[in-house]
């Protein structure tokens, strides 16, 4: 599925401390939205497993709706401290106005539009067409046929997944520890690892105005970085996804030459 | 839980000389699965109810929402209905509650996904010769999925990768407390896991063949057309790689599925187990046609244009053992034209000009016949074959360039 080859190239790309990191791009003209502007959030992608001892990752039906729901709640609350209205659209022929294909299209053109951004802004391949452009992408007309049939100002698309260490791969990771006295010390065997990423669409012209990968994750077993499946660990992420955007360079160095 | 997967690269796999000591161990020959063993495991309207396993129905449940909406369907409602109809006659127990989608790819091919959904390739349809032969691979995908396969697969990796996790560490911790390296034996162990698995899932891929043989028979079609899906195959992996100047693949330890060869064997005696004598058994034959007829042009268009000569031809051949017609004349001269060797434009012209004799002849049957027979100097025969070709397709975007070529 390209959504989990998009989640692996950015698994690869980011190494792998124990800490969290982000990296957000911008269009040079963006504005972070303010004031009175309406927001679609387009099916929040959350998948929540267990790694079991061996490393393989169990995906969990419960897990994975706890920290749904957890996620919508914090995406409102954080929003409505911006003053945006929100709509989160669950399914796909949710949406008044629009069909079930349309919005389809837009989440497959929106998943190839992200692997080309994640491809030549997070793995290295650079564009020289594109360099010093900040982010330079769009989803074209379809993007803005979406907004003139549904009447909101942008539209994001949330990829949130995270995966706990059970108790068996903690006590493997105490053992590795433990083997460090007598010269075979083996703890980073990899722990609870969290990749989430968003895109931004102005749907008054179409284009992906901003872009942000977080990624959390410990090599030692038993350290945690948030739980989505806890309201706070929910909240945590959701600030460190969408709560910094930071405005485009143009804007910057405009707001700078202003102050100077 | 498909068919015939993409094999995973056997190099990668291959650890030095421990190939041979797991090989004891495992081994790749199997005992034959026998039909009446295999008892579906689950009934009618199954959820799930274990952890793990409504964890996969979860994520699965996306995966069909993406398919379920994927352009690579073909959605023609008559084409759908009678796949439709055909899984609940051969699903079992679950044959009310399964899902079968149609994808447009030229690929002899079925998956089975762990919520209890197919999806069945075009070049499946392009190959079986009757309805048997299409019900026997449902029948085998309605088993994987009867059987519970896939979490029955899920769990056993699950204990073997836990087993092996904390096999390497102890023997890791241990060995460095006593001052010996195990290093070896953890990566000997690690082929033996990685061995075992492909074992487990050659032998799934035995319990969804006996269950399908069984499936099939209960439904009323000869069992004995599930084995000649896999020898029609190898037939047909033969020619290609023959075509290529290659051998063809036999099986190995490597293999998630059975050899086709193993699987035909089996499935031959298994087949004739669950036959009862006495009782009318059809294949279904009008019916399959009368269903597929109107994708079969598409299809064997996309199998010509593969580029495997060897592989088109023998699939022609083995379709025409049911009697030529003009669509299978028609095709087997376009192997010829495109191969486009030697003497090859003289075969397509004799291919073109038996097609146009049939009365389901296409259009463009007559058009590339006219063109064969102006290459021979024969204008009057090629302007009557051009002028039916523009009576059957008035809005062919060359009638210009055929007009012209009248003359």
């Amino acid at each position: 599925m390209r959504k989990w080859g998009l989640a692996l190239a950015l698994a690869a790309a980011v190494p792998m401390g124990g800490c969290v990191q982000m990296q957000q791009y911008a269009d040079v003209q963006f504005t972070p939205p303010q004031g009175n502007y309406k927001l679609l959030v387009l099916r929040p992608d959350v998948t929540v497993g267990s790694i079991t001892t061996g490393g393989m990752i169990e995906p969990r039906a419960d897990w994975t709706e706890q920290a749904r729901t957890n996620i919508v709640a914090a995406l409102r609350a954080q929003q409505a401290t911006q003053g945006g209205q929100v709509l989160v659209v669950e399914r796909r022929n949710e949406l008044q106005g629009v069909t079930a294909q349309e919005l389809a299209d837009i989440e497959r053109l929106n998943s190839a539009v992200a692997q080309s951004i994640v491809l030549h802004k997070y793995l290295g391949e650079t564009l020289p067409t594109k360099r010093r452009r900040g982010l330079d992408w769009t989803l074209g007309q379809d993007a803005v046929r979406l907004g003139q049939k549904t009447g909101y100002d942008y539209a994001l698309f949330m990829h949130a997944e995270d995966q706990v260490a059970s108790t068996g791969r903690v006590l493997l990771g105490v053992l590795g520890a433990a083997g460090c006295f007598v010269g075979f010390c083996a703890p980073n065997i990899g722990g609870a690892t969290q990749l989430d990423y968003a895109s931004l669409v102005d749907l008054k012209t179409g284009e992906v105005v901003w872009f942000n990968v977080v990624r959390a994750g410990s090599e030692v077993p038993g350290i945690k970085f948030g739980d989505l499946r806890t309201p706070q660990g929910a909240a945590q992420m959701v600030d460190r996804l969408l709560g910094r955007m930071k405005p485009g360079q143009a804007v910057r160095q405009a707001a700078a030459r202003e102050s100077r | 839980m498909c068919m015939r997967c993409l094999e995973l690269s056997r190099r990668s796999l291959l650890v030095g000389g421990g190939v041979a000591a797991a090989a004891l161990t495992t081994g790749t020959a199997q005992a034959r699965v026998r039909p009446q063993d295999m008892q579906p495991l689950i009934g009618p309207g199954f959820k799930p109810t274990d952890r793990d396993e409504q964890g996969l129905w979860q994520l699965m449940e996306r995966a069909e929402e993406e398919i379920a909406g994927s352009n690579l369907l073909m959605n023609d409602p008559a084409l759908t209905g009678y796949l439709k109809n055909l899984i609940g006659r051969v699903g079992g127990p679950a044959a009310q509650d399964m899902r079968i989608y149609l994808a447009h790819i030229p690929e002899f091919n079925a998956v089975m996904f762990p919520s209890g959904f197919t999806v069945i390739f075009s070049g499946l349809l392009l190959r079986a010769r009757n309805e048997a032969q299409l019900a026997g691979v449902i029948a085998h995908e309605s088993g994987h999925f009867l059987r519970r396969h896939m979490i029955r697969s899920w769990r056993d990796q699950k204990r073997k990768s836990d087993l092996l996790a904390i096999g390497s560490m102890v023997a890791g911790v241990g060995g460095a407390g006593a001052g010996v390296y195990l290093g070896d034996y953890v990566q000997l162990a690690e082929l033996g896991a990685i061995l075992s698995l492909f074992s487990y899932s050659r032998g799934m891929e035995a319990e969804a063949d006996a269950m399908g043989t069984r499936l099939i028979a209960e439904a009323g079609y000869p069992a004995a057309e599930m084995a000649s899906v896999w020898q029609q195959l190898i037939g047909e992996e033969s020619a290609s790689a023959r075509y290529r100047g290659k051998r063809r693949r036999r099986g190995s330890l490597f293999d998630s599925h059975p050899s086709p060869d193993s699987r035909m064997a089996d499935l031959r005696a298994s087949a004739a187990e669950v036959t009862i004598p006495g009782r009318p058994y059809d294949n279904g034959r009008a019916r399959y046609l009368n269903a597929i007829g109107p994708i079969r042009p598409m299809m064997l268009d996309d199998q010509v244009k593969l580029n495997d000569p060897g592989a088109s031809q023998y699939l022609i051949q083995t379709l025409a053992q049911d009697g030529w017609n003009g669509l299978l004349r028609f095709y087997e001269g376009e192997i010829w034209r495109l191969r486009n060797r030697r003497d090859d434009d003289d075969r397509a012209a004799q291919s073109y000009a038996a097609a146009v004799v049939y009365p389901d002849a296409p259009a463009d049957a007559f058009r590339w016949h006219g063109i064969s027979l102006l290459k021979q100097g024969r204008s009057g025969e090629a302007k009557q074959a051009f002028s039916r070709y523009l009576v059957m397709k008035p809005d062919a975007p060359d009638a210009p360039w055929v007009r012209q070529m009248m003359g």
